[in-house]
């Protein structure tokens, strides 16, 4: 990929800023270089698990072993140390303001990553691992809707071999709504008829009824008006000797 | 060689051959470059985390055609980070502390948004001079000063990120001198000084996040005004 340079000024300068833009492109992506090795992109290499061991967080562990065959444990100690006192003395290296700077922002540097370094390296490792786990769960999830699927799926075949049953089941269900509906209206028809016949019987009843009581009024009606004075006194006279009696034997006995 | 206090912020040049550009690009070399894996080492997950964290927040009250803009002002963010970062360690060269830098950064992403916001919706655009609810008798005093307002946004952008870098830094100058002189004559103050030293590089450090935050804020909020 080039990378376009923005200056439009000079066409020469351009062109050697644009080679210059390049070869720095070039120098930190490397291992970019995807046509002109056998590299290819997947399976990716794992990462490895730790970073370059280093001491002191600047110097890398393989320089200690590069010197360890010819001076031992504290060849680079000695190196460092000469070294230092050589850019010193010679006022090389000049101790200014620059130095205490320099000094304190080691010193606050130095003090920031010893007490966050390890909680920051664990939340990256977490953010990781929850990348993962999303994907993961994902999956697991897929697999166990298809699983409950399977058994829902098997369910529903041992359902289907008593589908014999439940059709005899329901037919008889059917069969007895039916029975009892027409039962049901059977007896309707019946009361109605009941009602009916009973209404008609109720009719001769009263009939007769009146009949009766219009020819007992007549009777009486003619006895009464067939009762002569002469036969009133007379029974009447019969009643008073008949109570005499009654009372002349009521007062005997008692 | 023997440092006056201003010789950090002279700009940088190897016999006679000007290095500004090169201190300019130099933070992007402490970015991770993007990997072709799903599962990162940990600096580029911590910053494509940090960078998405940043994003949602700058990005959010931005409508549709603001996202545009999230490429050029987080990158913007990323650079201006890295190099106020950068330039607390000892003998480098800030290129924020140069107003010119910084002016040429905020003048033209300003001028941006109040075009967009004139070309696109002029009358809401120049409807900001003028605030809500203000008693008419006010009314041009107020509109003279909005537009004041308006107008010294770039000059305010850019002073504010050159003042605080180059006022930070020479800070640090001068107390780191005053330690050093201090020590041959009153080693218990010189001690003294060098606490107050340790907490200003705390105060620097956070100045010089916060610093690159809110320009960029600053310029998402003239960009929402008008997008």
């Amino acid at each position: 990929q080039h990378r376009r340079c923005e200056l439009f000024l000079f066409p020469p300068f351009c062109n050697t800023l644009n080679g210059l833009f390049l070869t720095i492109y070039r120098l930190l992506h490397a291992k970019r270089t995807f046509h002109a090795s056998q590299q290819c992109s997947a399976p990716l290499p794992p990462l490895p698990e730790k970073p370059g061991q280093v001491r002191y967080g600047l110097i890398p562990e393989e320089f200690f072993q590069f010197l360890y065959p010819k001076t031992g444990v504290t060849g680079p100690y000695m190196l460092g140390t000469g070294l230092l006192l050589y850019l010193l003395s010679k006022e090389i290296y000049v101790i200014n303001h620059e130095t205490v700077a320099g000094a304190s922002i080691l010193a606050v540097l130095i003090y920031v990553i010893k007490k966050y370094g390890a909680t920051v390296a664990a939340f990256a490792d977490k953010l990781n691992e929850e990348k993962i786990a999303s994907a993961l769960a994902v999956k697991n999830d897929a697999i166990k809707d298809l699983e409950t699927a399977i058994e829902q799926e098997k369910k529903e075949q041992w359902r289907v071999e008593g589908r014999s049953y439940l059709f005899d089941a329901k037919r008889n269900n059917i069969a007895m709504l039916l029975e009892a509906n027409y039962r049901e209206r059977l007896l309707t028809v019946y009361n109605e008829v009941k009602k009916r016949l009973d209404y008609q019987v109720a009719m001769q009843h009263l009939k007769r009824q009146k009949e009766q009581d219009h020819m007992i009024q007549w009777v009486e009606k003619n006895v009464v008006q067939s009762i002569t004075p002469q036969q009133q006194k007379e029974s009447i006279a019969k009643c008073i000797i008949d109570l005499k009696a009654l009372s002349k034997s009521a007062h005997a006995t008692a | 060689m023997t440092l006056t206090l201003f010789d950090q912020f002279s700009s940088p040049q190897l016999l006679g051959i000007p290095l500004i550009l090169i201190s300019m690009l130099f933070p992007t070399l402490l970015l991770p470059s993007p990997n072709n894996r799903w599962i990162t080492n940990r600096t580029s997950t911590l910053q494509l985390w940090a960078i998405k964290l940043t994003t949602k927040q700058l990005m959010l009250p931005l409508n549709k055609p603001g996202h545009k803009w999230t490429l050029i002002l987080l990158s913007l963010m990323v650079m201006l980070l890295m190099t106020n970062l950068l330039g607390l360690l000892p003998y480098t060269f800030t290129p924020t502390t140069q107003l010119s830098m910084n002016m040429a950064l905020a003048f033209p992403l300003w001028l941006g948004t109040i075009l967009i916001g004139l070309r696109n919706q002029p009358s809401i655009s120049l409807g900001h001079i003028l605030p809500e609810g203000t008693p008419t008798p006010l009314i041009p005093a107020l509109i003279l000063i909005e537009t004041i307002s308006l107008a010294i946004r770039p000059l305010a952008l850019g002073v504010r990120l050159t003042a605080n870098l180059t006022a930070g830094h020479l800070l640090i100058q001068l107390i780191s001198t005053a330690t050093m002189a201090l020590l041959y004559i009153a080693p218990a103050i010189s001690i003294i000084v060098s606490s107050i030293l340790l907490l200003l590089t705390i105060l620097e450090l956070a100045v010089a996040m916060i610093q690159a935050y809110v320009f960029v804020l600053l310029l998402s909020l003239y960009l929402q005004e008008n997008i």
